[in-house]
């Protein structure tokens, strides 16, 4: 580990972030944490590690086995890096936050770490963005965290986000109205959750009946329009309906505010809600292989009901696309400050010469600047 | 950058090449899919292949690559056989139709001789000479028995008998391969049949499209075993 190449190796899932794009997401995430400010959500910053009873507690039980592990010498207890900060909302929410009033609507950014990348996103640290709407259970809570996530994505520049919706509960309440035991209800939901047709004829366990049942649920699949004719026509048990019901009432909510957004509806998937109670998204954008975010509802830790969503800063980035690069202009070596001053105040991003230049051009040229100060006016290069 | 004949609307479709494409042609073009003269030839030293349709491109790769252009986006339809989505396991491929062609059954074979003798309720340990270590883990493991894969890509039925391990885990179709290696099927792993796989975001970001294509592919299956009835 002495040789310059070998100390320039990273463990794997861990980058180094380079301009300009360090700079694109820091300003992207400044920009998503505004309108989301806009839309009354304070900031909190909880710490990177903390006890892992604490991290793992409520709906933190999901992302427990994805957690790097480490003993503080101090407490001598066991201490968990954040696989995901929502539990540390939840926590927040229920002993420092229990007193302050209700609905409460907290914000948060930052980075976060996972033993193991997906597939898809292979990264380990991942930057967070999200908010929490706590203790509104409602379908007007459902419907604004996703209109103001939809107004966020639009702030940076995502183009034609889709919204994908499902119903995390639909499935294991039909597999309980039809009292299935636990191990066909797993069966049941994996082969819907790949929407997998040949594993669903395979389980001997169902009649065929309901298998067709599921069969035709996994099919209503589509635009949300489309899903929820089709579900309409599914026989479902009395609580089922009332979720789709309510899934087609958030629909509407959300359309109402924002009437372009694509949306897509998808009743029996449950990957990457594993604590989600209610309605739940996932945040796609055409041509975009992976999510760029996801939430839903679910239950903290004392019962109370919230809905939060987070978004993905690496993914936002490359959904967003290239930025236009920004002017930077040369300040000629003995430049003078107050019309330095000025050119900052005017909106400029300078760089100086710190010796006097024989070419002043090359010189802008080999700091890669776009513009010159020549004759106390900027000239582009 | 992807190749710039790729647009925004195109569907790449990834087919297996051997023995599943004699099968699966039929239904590629019943599904209202024709490749041009080119897929037909032998000679030819194309990839990426154009059909009747602009927006459609079809790509032959090995069985076990289609699953990983499905998953990664790079193709948005394929077809695999069941085998290859269960090794790979990835949770970015929807298998949302059997196109109920390519059966055949993955199985856990042994010498002949070595039957009689053979207790399995007492191993704790098996060598398994397999194209599927993952599904050979998990098969065995399920048991309470760890197994140590050999990582072979064909002519698997040699290894028992040149001493490479005493037991394999394949596909069979008929037996005879088997047989006539003095090997016979001491357990049954999985049912293989080929199907229609579809990329996850395709779906969610272009629901219309990538729902019409399924529908159209079951009909093609449909029409299929309504013909084979009458």
């Amino acid at each position: 580990m002495t040789g310059p190449t070998e100390r320039a190796l990273l463990p794997n899932g861990l980058n180094d972030t380079l301009m300009p794009d360090a700079a694109i997401e820091a300003d992207m995430e400044a920009r998503l944490v505004a309108t989301f400010a806009a839309f009354g959500y304070e900031r909190v910053k909880p710490p990177l590690a903390e006890f892992e009873e604490t991290l793992t507690d409520g709906p933190g039980g999901a992302v427990a086995p994805n957690m790097f592990r480490l003993m503080d010498p101090v407490s001598q207890r066991m201490m968990g890096l954040r696989p995901d900060i929502t539990p540390q909302i939840a926590r927040i929410a229920t002993t420092r936050l229990a007193k302050a009033p209700r609905p409460l609507r907290l914000s948060y950014a930052g980075p976060v770490l996972q033993l193991k990348g997906s597939q898809l996103r292979p990264e380990r640290e991942v930057t967070q963005v999200g908010i929490e709407l706590i203790g509104a259970p409602t379908l007007a809570a459902d419907a604004e965290v996703m209109v103001a996530v939809a107004e966020a994505l639009a702030a940076i520049g995502v183009a034609q986000p889709s919204f994908d919706l499902s119903l995390p509960r639909l499935v294991p309440l039909m597999c309980a109205g039809m009292e299935l035991d636990a191990a066909t209800t797993a069966s049941v939901r994996a082969a819907l959750d790949r929407k997998d047709a040949g594993a669903l004829q395979a389980l001997t366990a169902l009649t065929d009946e309901r298998r067709l049942t599921f069969s035709t649920l996994q099919r209503a699949t589509g635009t949300a329009d489309a899903a929820l004719a089709a579900l309409g026509k599914v026989f479902l048990p009395p609580v089922a309906k009332q979720h789709v019901r309510d899934l087609g009432e958030a629909v509407r909510l959300v359309r109402e505010q924002v009437p372009n957004l694509a949306m897509t509806i998808d009743p029996v998937e449950f990957r990457g809600f594993e604590y989600q109670t209610g309605i739940s998204f996932t945040i796609f954008a055409k041509g975009m292989a992976g999510e760029l975010g996801r939430g839903g509802r679910y239950v903290l830790g004392n019962g109370e009901s919230a809905t939060g969503a987070t978004l993905f800063m690496e993914q936002l980035v490359q959904a967003a696309g290239p930025q236009e690069r920004p002017r930077l202009l040369y300040l000629p070596f003995g430049t003078n400050a107050i019309e330095r001053r000025k050119l900052h105040a005017a909106g400029w991003r300078t760089r100086a010469g710190l010796e006097s230049e024989r070419d002043a051009k090359a010189a802008a040229k080999a700091q890669s600047c776009t513009h010159i100060l020549s004759g106390g006016q900027a000239q582009p290069l | 950058m992807l190749d710039a004949s790729i647009a925004d609307s195109t569907i790449v479709l990834a087919l297996p090449r051997g023995r599943i494409l004699r099968d699966v042609m039929p239904l590629v073009k019943r599904a209202g899919i024709e490749p041009e003269a080119a897929f037909d030839d032998p000679k030819t030293r194309k990839l990426l292949f154009d059909t009747n349709d602009p927006n459609v491109k079809i790509v032959r790769v090995r069985s076990f690559d289609v699953a990983t252009f499905v998953a990664f986006g790079a193709a948005q339809l394929g077809v695999a056989g069941n085998d290859v989505l269960m090794e790979f396991d990835y949770p970015e491929v929807y298998a949302p139709l059997d196109l109920g062609i390519g059966k055949c059954r993955m199985s856990v074979a042994e010498p002949a001789a070595m039957v009689a003798s053979d207790d399995p309720s007492r191993w704790s340990h098996v060598r398994v000479a397999t194209k599927y270590p993952s599904i050979t883990r998990k098969h065995f493991a399920a048991r309470g028995v760890q197994a140590e894969c050999i990582e072979l890509s064909g002519a698997m039925e040699l290894a028992p008998n040149l001493g490479l391990c005493r037991r394999i885990v394949d596909l069979v179709e008929t037996g005879s391969t088997l047989k006539a290696n003095g090997l016979v099927e001491v357990e049954h792993i999985a049912d293989i049949t080929s199907r229609l796989a579809v990329n996850r975001a395709a779906l969610k970001t272009r629901p219309d499209e990538m729902g019409a294509w399924i529908e159209r592919f079951r009909e093609a299956i449909e029409d299929v075993s309504d013909a084979d009835a009458a």
